[in-house]
């Protein structure tokens, strides 16, 4: 008995004592452009992103991934996660002292990016090396800035959306503009209308956020906790008026985005909403919803972002990490998907700088017939809220709300 | 040729494969829940045990996974012996012999899978109600799944135990050779009733109770039905842990640590406690 | 009469879940308020056949990782289990062989990640055969158990009073006559490794992408026809072998089956 209990303490002693990690740091200075390419070729990779809908993930998987098959011998596999997940995946494979992580690059943005900087487990800069790079319009806010933060070259853009709400024309005609017409819409049509308990339904909350405190001004720049707690009071307060007329009285909120997509399909509830302003286009396409479906933002503004891609500290495959997200900034490949069709995300690069041939498609790609185009809901576009805004939503929203 | 048995004596190896990972894995979620290693831990501290046992949630998380348990443990035990006592001869041998074993065929993913698809508002009941014209919209039909009461969790939980309590059962049904005893009392006089509540289910439950402990626990532990078909508010345990270790603050994962170990000890509890009492019983009669 | 419609219940209850994967799985729309799928296709069946099919790879990965468990877990528990069964404190051993089963596979995955994680094998398929092993194991050594009676141990000692060695006891006496309990073991292990989901995509890292995590991965994308094909294909092998010899999964009577 005495030696198993020796073993179990020495196994505990193991613990305590964490080793560093063993390899080198990777020194982007000693490399070129054609360095990167020879040394990331021929080598399998691992990305996390948010599996949650069919069209992003046909794209990735039956588009890029052959494509990066054929060009750099990369074979990519792709992996769901999203968010904290991959916060605490990260945190997980620092605090064991892990020499190599099980992410090589990641869909990110906003708080996730945050939290990942403070627990430094993001590489970094390293987007300043990146050939495409010089056709992102890094002056523009929405792309520039993720979150209210400076990139700093830790991740690089990918996609920017502005959130629209989705609804079915046949059953409504003049969907809510403020929050007053909201409050009244839910009365008139109880248990039809409610947002998620994640990353869309906050976006949808911190609009509400700006509307109530009077405007995307007031709550710009660094998170100030007197102007979030004096707001926030308010969004609770009303936000528990609309409790009582929400799907399932609000007592539950659908956990994500694609099940919301499946309510308002079913007919069970009226809205739906995304964070892509072309996703209704896509789900119409794809048959899941009805050609009635519209989709809009209301006079309150709806929040412009931009997705990023980060490559973890930890990652023994950076340079081809580095790789692959060249190819995802290409003009060939930000064209595909920005087609509705296929995914409908808008482009973070400078059209203006590109070639005419391309500047030529970008501006005859195929219109949406369900969302309104960008150019009209441009000016109700909000910018994204420093990240504290969006966790402290999150742990008060469970608070308030569902607890 | 060296033997590994001159190396290790059996019940070392026998420790290290079956004991140390739980071992090891209590105490790296001990130091963790301490503060003593983690990431954002800055040393020893208690605040996250106390923020753990003062948490309302985390007790009423605890409680209904535990009320779940024995309410689904409880609705298997009826009809399982319900269709022993009374079906016992198509147990053993025709359609129904065969079918009751079917359902051990279903992991927990694709019974909570199909009793989402099932009973949900817009779930295959609620259609069939619908085009049978008993509801006029999604609305009126209940709601059974994602709910306050946990109705999805049961139902699922209950469609799994019952089978198996079935077969546990019959088993014991037999091997007791319960029928003789039966037949025993009715020629002394029992009646029907007399027969079943003196004989029959003393017998039956006496030898089925580790299993509905076990089933029990099985219920309490499972993850996959509550993440299909359960709510965030009440939360079965199991899922609150994860949520805690996984989706929320950060800060917070020293708590999912102390709330993994809270948790294991209620069910050593539960287990070895029940065990200890149910030999006090049977010595009592000795 | 009544006893009919009972059971006639019992077993609709027990079909239909079956049925209705079956046809979901070959749905395309199910619009509110159709019963039945109100469109129809057969491509994702058609696609398992083509080995770069996500579910097809599911498949194939299952029934490895599940194998692998299944046959390590049974040889490691069965010979653990003779141990256990002779020796002094076998009910103490016995009791502390429920505690993996105690725990929640997924709590324990949560637990020793950590390990997992320093040793690199988190994210891996040995990764994952190991944890689900550690879970297997001691519920193979409970099934086992039950093998090793006072009249096995004697034929034992019979076998090498005899002269034999113990490779011979063990390939002539003592396999032949455990071979139900062997089997049994077997399946259960396997059964326990097949239904996994919460440990094996923790452990994975969602990499180790088996049927149940498919299934799961189709929910959350909400394409419940795939999903429901997932799920058929995880209840198939089962539902095949119950139908062969329902003894294969499930020992009810220690009764010789005179009747079966």
């Amino acid at each position: 008995m005495k030696n198993l209990l020796v073993l179990f303490a020495s196994s505990l002693l193991f613990i305590s004592c964490q080793s560093s990690s063993e390899t080198k740091p990777l020194n982007l200075d000693d490399y070129t452009w054609k360095d990167i390419k020879a040394e990331g070729q021929a080598q399998e990779m691992t990305m996390m992103m948010w599996k949650g809908d069919p069209k992003i993930n046909a794209y990735m998987q039956q588009y890029i991934k052959p494509k990066l098959l054929k060009k750099h011998n990369i074979n990519l596999t792709i992996v769901d996660g999203q968010g904290n997940y991959i916060v605490q995946m990260l945190m997980a494979e620092l605090q064991a002292g892990a020499n190599t992580s099980e992410i090589d690059l990641m869909w990110i943005n906003g708080e996730t990016f945050y939290q990942l900087r403070q627990i430094d487990a993001l590489f970094g800069p390293w987007t300043s090396k990146l050939p495409n790079a010089s056709n992102i319009d890094f002056e523009n806010p929405f792309i520039g800035k993720d979150f209210q933060q400076a990139i700093d070259g830790y991740e690089m853009p990918w996609g920017n959306v502005q959130m629209t709400l989705i609804y079915n024309q046949d059953k409504i005609q003049q969907p809510p503009q403020t929050r007053a017409e909201l409050l009244s819409f839910v009365k008139e049509h109880p248990g039809k209308f409610t947002w998620n308990n994640h990353f869309t339904g906050l976006t949808f909350m911190k609009a509400l956020l700006m509307n109530i405190a009077g405007g995307a001004e007031v709550l710009k720049g660094e998170f100030n906790e007197d102007l979030y707690a004096k707001y926030s009071d308010e969004l609770w307060i009303y936000l528990n008026q609309l409790k009582p007329y929400l799907w399932r009285q609000g007592e539950v909120f659908p956990e994500n985005v694609a099940q919301m997509h499946q309510l308002f399909a079913n007919g069970e509830l009226l809205f739906t909403m995304s964070n892509n302003d072309a996703e209704v286009d896509n789900k119409v396409e794809e048959g899941l919803f009805k050609k009635s479906s519209r989709a809009y933002v209301p006079e309150f503004g709806s929040i412009q972002n931009s997705h990023y891609l980060g490559i973890s500290k930890l990652s023994k495959k950076k340079l081809s990490a580095m790789l692959v997200v060249n190819e995802l900034i290409s003009e060939e490949n930000q064209l595909e998907k920005m087609k509705p069709s296929v995914w409908g995300d808008g482009t973070v690069l400078q059209v203006s700088k590109l070639d005419s041939a391309f500047q030529k498609k970008f501006n005859s790609i195929a219109q949406r017939h369900y969302a309104p185009p960008r150019e009209d809901i441009q000016q109700k576009a909000l910018p994204e809220l420093a990240p504290e805004y969006m966790i402290r939503l999150a742990e008060d929203f469970k608070k308030n709300l569902i607890d | 040729m060296i033997s590994i048995k001159q190396i290790i004596s059996w019940k070392t190896a026998l420790f290290i494969l079956m004991l140390l990972p739980m071992m090891l894995g209590l105490g790296y979620g001990l130091l963790y829940s301490f503060g003593v290693i983690g990431l954002l831990n800055t040393g020893f501290t208690t605040e996250h045990w106390s923020d753990v046992l003062l948490n309302f949630n985390f007790w009423k998380s605890l409680l209904f996974s535990f009320g779940i348990g024995l309410i689904s443990v409880g609705i298997s035990l009826v009809i399982a012996l319900w269709m022993v006592v009374n079906w016992h001869h198509d147990l053993r041998k025709g359609k129904l012999s065969t079918l009751i074993y079917l359902p051990l065929a279903f992991p927990a993913t694709v019974v909570g899978f199909f009793i989402f698809q099932s009973f949900s508002k817009t779930g295959f009941w609620s259609r069939l109600l619908y085009q049978t014209g008993v509801i006029s919209e999604i609305e009126d039909f209940p709601s059974l799944v994602n709910d306050a009461y946990g109705i999805g969790i049961i139902l699922a939980s209950t469609f799994i135990i019952t089978p198996f309590l079935s077969l546990i059962l019959k088993g014991i049904f037999e091997n007791e050779d319960v029928t003789r005893f039966q037949h025993i009392a009715k020629s002394l006089g029992a009646s029907q009733r007399q027969v079943l509540v003196k004989i029959t289910l003393p017998i039956l439950l006496q030898k089925a109770k580790t299993s509905l402990l076990l089933f029990l626990i099985f219920v309490i532990g499972s993850y996959e039905i509550p993440l299909l078909l359960g709510r965030q508010n009440p939360k079965m345990i199991t899922v609150a842990i994860v949520d805690k270790a996984q989706r929320f603050n950060l800060n917070d994962i020293p708590q999912a640590y102390a709330m993994a170990i809270l948790y294991v000890s209620f069910l050593i509890f539960l287990f070895f406690g029940f065990q200890r009492l149910a030999k006090l019983k049977t010595k009592a009669y000795a | 009469m009544r006893k009919q419609i009972g059971q006639s219940i019992v077993g609709f209850i027990i079909i239909f879940p079956i049925v209705f994967l079956l046809i979901l799985s070959f749905g395309k729309q199910w619009f509110y308020p159709h019963i039945l799928p109100n469109l129809w296709q057969t491509s994702q069946w058609e696609s398992l056949f083509s080995p770069s099919f996500q579910l097809t790879k599911s498949l194939g990965l299952s029934l490895l990782l599940s194998i692998s468990v299944g046959l390590v877990s049974t040889v490691t528990a069965f010979y653990f289990s003779k141990k256990i069964a002779y020796s002094y404190n076998k009910t103490t051993w016995l009791s502390l062989a429920y505690v993996p089963y105690l725990l929640s596979p997924i709590i324990f995955a949560v637990l020793i990640h950590f390990y997992f994680l320093k040793t690199g094998l988190s994210g891996s398929l040995l990764g994952v055969i190991i944890a689900q092993f550690l879970i297997c194991f001691p519920f193979g050594i409970i099934i086992c158990s039950t093998f090793w009676t006072a009249q096995i141990q004697s034929l034992e000692n019979l076998s090498s009073t005899l002269g034999g060695s113990s490779t011979q006891t063990l390939k002539r006496v003592l396999l032949p006559l455990g071979k139900s309990t062997l089997l049994l073991c077997f399946f259960q292990c396997f059964l326990i490794s097949w239904f996994e989901y919460g440990l094996t995509h923790f452990i994975g890292a969602g990499k180790v992408k088996t049927l149940t995590v498919s299934v799961f991965s189709y929910v959350n994308e909400a394409n419940p026809f795939l999903a429901a094909l997932a799920g058929f294909l995880l209840i198939l092998p089962s539902v095949l072998l119950l139908l062969a010899n329902k003894k294969l999964i499930f020992k009810t009577s220690n009764k010789r089956p005179d009747y079966e």
